[in-house]
């Protein structure tokens, strides 16, 4: 009798697991299914590598060139940005803060997270575009730069957390012995900490990459949105903010509109291949 | 036993969300065969963000007015009186009304005959126009010198051969031009596109505002902004950003209903069929006298 509802059970739970791989299925072959329409007219190279975004006018040019590189680039630098201040926050938060501060700071920066994008791009727009304007001569503010400035604020977190996990294993493991060696707390941190940490390090980077790849409202608001070559100065256009752009104004069923699924389809690709990454390196970090 | 108990209510809960599924489904088909018996108390509207904010308006006063169907005509039943609107853009109010998602589409911009084909029993109704101003930040001393724009001018500052603005007129600072316009495929880009470019492309590094909000906060912050704020937008920021004539024409109320003001668009309501007696109460309300003047309050030329 006992047995026989464990079973069920089992079953159920095995039900509400299989549904949830069944959506993430769901979600592919759907985004598959409405872009391969596009792919009959426009081939996948030119798509990826073509010349610029033009899905209504006359003549037709369907690529997202400029928005794979826009991406890319807005990430890169933001995480370029990120980078030093993370690790270094780690540091202090492992290194110098004693446990009773840590526990105030910590969940403190962990707070970023939790702020909605929207308001980091409404901040982006009023004061970082704005700072721009005002005092370097932009024609307008709206540039790469200031889509990588907000996103290394947000990706903060990620790579803190991430740092600050393995650098608290490690300080932990070597303390006693590097004390009663006198060796001082900076050689410590230069020579033992750091080192030991590389691979999480590079973990919360990847982490961080994915998350500023895939950010939209954010980065909408500060970037300028144009399908142009990205260079830092200049305006640039990312892949989730085109289609969260033009996805209200494209016709069902039109090549626009399936050409929006595509790009879709491309970002998912990059990110699932950045996940791997990271999947990778956190399964080989031993420490 | 306790365990026992929880794997039955497990259970029991997960039957319970399938049957209701079941029931609901029944019932929507119960719904669409017996139209006349079930009275339908809902009314949806989905599409464009522009007129959505007007219709939410109007349905908000008219439902706080009645609250149930029965008070606004004895032939109704006594149902409590619900009419939703969500925004999410023209093309998907046209969508919405077509495969009938919701009951009427909210579309500011023409329909085209392609998309009127392929809605059965195609109705529209009119609210009003929302124009398209060619509007600077009150810095900008180009409204002094030069009132008026000719679309051909306009077609060269957007299309970028104008950079600066001393070459629109001499006597301008030489600072670089910033275009501002919404979504490229979005309606109110496509009746600039329509009205005023041609055939022109606006140049590719003009910034792409999320919202008609983002576009006039963008001319308020930048001296140096050029772009197209909607006619509702400019009235609400008086002073903080300045419409200019195009082709010697005013942005006004008259010259706008006249058409003499080319730039504008109509706000529709389309329908698919024929309306149910309670929809067509709605649609009179919206049409009528106290409707056209919440339409003209929300920053719009009504109709009438």
């Amino acid at each position: 009798m006992h047995q026989k509802f464990e079973k069920i059970f089992s079953y159920i739970i095995k039900g509400l697991t299989f549904s949830s791989v069944m959506m993430l299925i769901f979600i592919i072959v759907f985004i598959i299914k409405e872009s391969v329409v596009l792919f009959e007219k426009v081939t996948i190279v030119d798509f990826l590598f073509g010349k610029g975004w033009n899905p209504l006018g006359e003549p037709l040019t369907i690529s997202i060139f400029p928005m794979i590189l826009g991406t890319i680039y807005v990430s890169l630098l933001g995480i370029l940005i990120a980078l030093p201040i993370g690790v270094g926050s780690a540091i202090f938060l492992t290194s110098v803060l004693n446990r009773k501060m840590r526990k105030i700071v910590k969940p403190t920066i962990d707070l970023l997270v939790g702020i909605p994008s929207v308001i980091y791009g409404l901040m982006g727009l009023l004061v970082i575009v704005k700072f721009f304007e005002v005092h370097f001569d932009f024609s307008s503010g709206e540039s790469v730069l200031a889509g990588g400035i907000i996103l290394s604020i947000m990706v903060l977190p990620y790579i803190i957390s991430t740092c600050d996990e393995s650098m608290i294993k490690i300080s932990e493991q070597y303390k006693i012995t590097s004390e009663g060696l006198g060796v001082s707390k900076w050689h410590m941190i230069r020579y033992l900490i750091l080192p030991a940490c590389k691979k999480s390090i590079l973990a919360g980077v990847i982490l961080a990459f994915a998350r500023a790849m895939g950010e939209t409202m954010a980065v909408m608001m500060v970037i300028g949105n144009s399908p142009v070559f990205p260079k830092i100065f200049g305006k640039a256009q990312t892949i989730p903010s085109l289609i969260a752009l033009e996805m209200g104004g494209a016709g069902v069923d039109s090549l626009h509109y399936h050409a929006l699924f595509a790009a879709g389809f491309v970002l998912m690709i990059i990110l699932f291949l950045v996940n791997m990454v990271f999947h990778y390196i956190k399964k080989s970090i031993e420490i | 036993m306790k365990k026992l108990l929880s794997i039955l209510t497990i259970t029991a809960l997960l039957l319970s969300l399938v049957l209701t599924g079941c029931g609901t489904k029944a019932n929507s088909d119960e719904v669409a065969s017996n139209m006349q018996e079930t009275f339908k108390s809902q009314i949806l509207f989905k599409g464009s963000s522009t007129l959505a904010p007007v219709i939410a308006k109007i349905s908000t006063n008219f439902i706080e007015e009645y609250k149930t169907w029965d008070q606004v005509s004895e032939d109704f039943p006594n149902k409590s009186l619900d009419i939703f609107v969500s925004a999410g853009g023209s093309s998907a109010g046209v969508k919405a009304a077509m495969d009938g998602s919701s009951d009427f589409g909210m579309v500011s911009r023409t329909v085209s005959d392609e998309e009127k084909g392929k809605i059965e029993g195609y109705q529209e109704f009119k609210l009003g126009l929302d124009a398209l101003t060619v509007s600077v930040n009150p810095e900008n001393k180009v409204y002094e010198v030069k009132k008026s724009l000719s679309t051909e001018e306009i077609q060269k500052i957007f299309s970028g051969e104008y950079k600066y603005w001393d070459e629109v007129e001499s006597t301008l600072s030489h600072e670089e031009i910033v275009i501002v316009t919404r979504d490229l495929g979005g309606g109110a880009h496509k009746v600039f596109q329509k009205k005023v470019m041609g055939d022109k492309k606006v140049r590719e590094d003009a910034i792409q505002a999320p919202s008609m909000g983002a576009l006039v906060t963008k001319i308020m912050e930048n001296k140096n902004a050029i772009g197209y704020a909607s006619y509702g937008m400019v009235n609400q920021n008086a002073g903080k950003i300045m419409p200019l004539d195009v082709d010697g024409v005013a942005p006004t109320k008259e010259n706008i209903v006249s058409g003499d003001y080319k730039i504008s668009r109509p706000l529709l309501i389309v329908k698919k069929g024929e309306l149910l007696p309670q929809e067509k109460t709605f649609i009179d309300v919206l049409l009528s006298e106290e409707g056209m003047k919440t339409v003209e309050k929300m920053g719009f030329v009504p109709a009438k």
